[in-house]
């Protein structure tokens, strides 16, 4: 079955992220041979006083398929509870992946947190209507990584914009590309300008800087900008170089 | 002066988008540890903006290790 799995408040300030924490537990849950695991998108969630995020409130969750359910979910309660960081509130939610459900509740829930103060108890609320297709759990402290949890899961069910973890680096010896080369080199299925508007049309562009891809819709996709005349997937520099 | 106490909090005073001042700022800091490329804001810079001990708020950032003491 398929299954997003994600996990939230697990470090503090000295320990490793939440995301390397849950590649690290996908990984060696498959090398116990109990799933295969895929990309994991990274959402920002609300920014608040009242939220006790360590840094950045940011919710990791990843794709995977799994034969063993059961399994599989004990080993990530195990595994958060043994190596998530002192002091931290770990949660983590389990949901199955499948385009025959209605996540709309839970989407609700996962935009909700991403501008509003949520409580343990409305994300209890929440799952409960799901039945056994989400799996919620606290690991540690307060517990209160229910939320972003079950926010972060919720999100990629529903396919909302995040950004895809880690970067892509340019090719040395290799700064023209075109949209099809790009495409099957690094797995984008989706080009859009700025502005969020899809680019169907074959594209040749420079690639020269590392550059960040996003979670939209449901397509790997590339942002193109137009940098002094010339197209390039949007550089992650944010600095206005003097 | 780049910092301000807001409750108790050691606030920096330039917001989210003064890259130079809080380059400035990180160079000078014996605390500063970059996070993990996720969180980073500014691509191989030494910067506030990317360091693991700043606490992002609403409009600026806190830094945890009570910079400009």
């Amino acid at each position: 079955m398929k299954i997003f799995v994600c996990i939230d408040d697990t470090d503090n300030l000295d320990s490793i992220g939440t995301g390397e924490l849950l590649e690290n537990m996908m990984c060696e849950a498959s090398l116990n041979n109990l799933c295969s695991s895929g990309m994991t998108v990274r959402y920002q969630l609300f920014i608040h006083d009242d939220i006790p995020y360590t840094s950045h409130n940011s919710s990791m969750c990843c794709n995977a398929q799994t034969d063993n359910l059961d399994a599989l979910t004990k080993f990530c309660e195990d595994y958060l509870e043994a190596n998530s960081a002192e002091g931290s509130d770990p949660g983590l939610c389990i949901l199955t992946d499948d385009d025959s459900l209605d996540y709309t509740p839970l989407i609700d829930f996962g935009r909700r947190a991403q501008r509003e103060v949520l409580t343990k108890d409305e994300a209890y609320s929440t799952a409960l209507a799901f039945g056994k297709d989400v799996h919620l759990s606290e690991h540690g402290g307060t517990g209160g990584g229910v939320i972003g949890a079950l926010a972060g899961a919720a999100l990629r069910a529903g396919k909302e914009e995040g950004r895809i973890k880690g970067k892509l680096q340019p090719v040395p010896g290799k700064t023209e590309w075109t949209s099809d080369e790009f495409s099957k080199m690094f797995g984008v299925q989706s080009f859009t300008d700025e502005e969020g508007r899809e680019i169907k049309e074959p594209l040749s562009f420079v690639f020269m800087h590392p550059t960040k891809l996003i979670y939209k819709g449901g397509l790997v996709t590339s942002v193109i900008v137009n940098e002094n005349g010339r197209l390039m997937p949007k550089p992650k520099i944010k600095k206005a170089k003097k | 002066m780049m910092w301000i106490k807001e409750n108790g909090k050691t606030v920096f005073a330039g917001g989210k988008t003064a890259f130079e001042a809080a380059a400035l700022c990180a160079d000078a800091c014996p605390s500063y540890s970059e996070d993990c490329e996720d969180e980073t804001v500014c691509d191989d810079e030494k910067s506030c903006y990317n360091c693991r001990y700043r606490r992002w708020t609403e409009k600026s950032f806190e830094c945890m290790k009570g910079a400009g003491k």
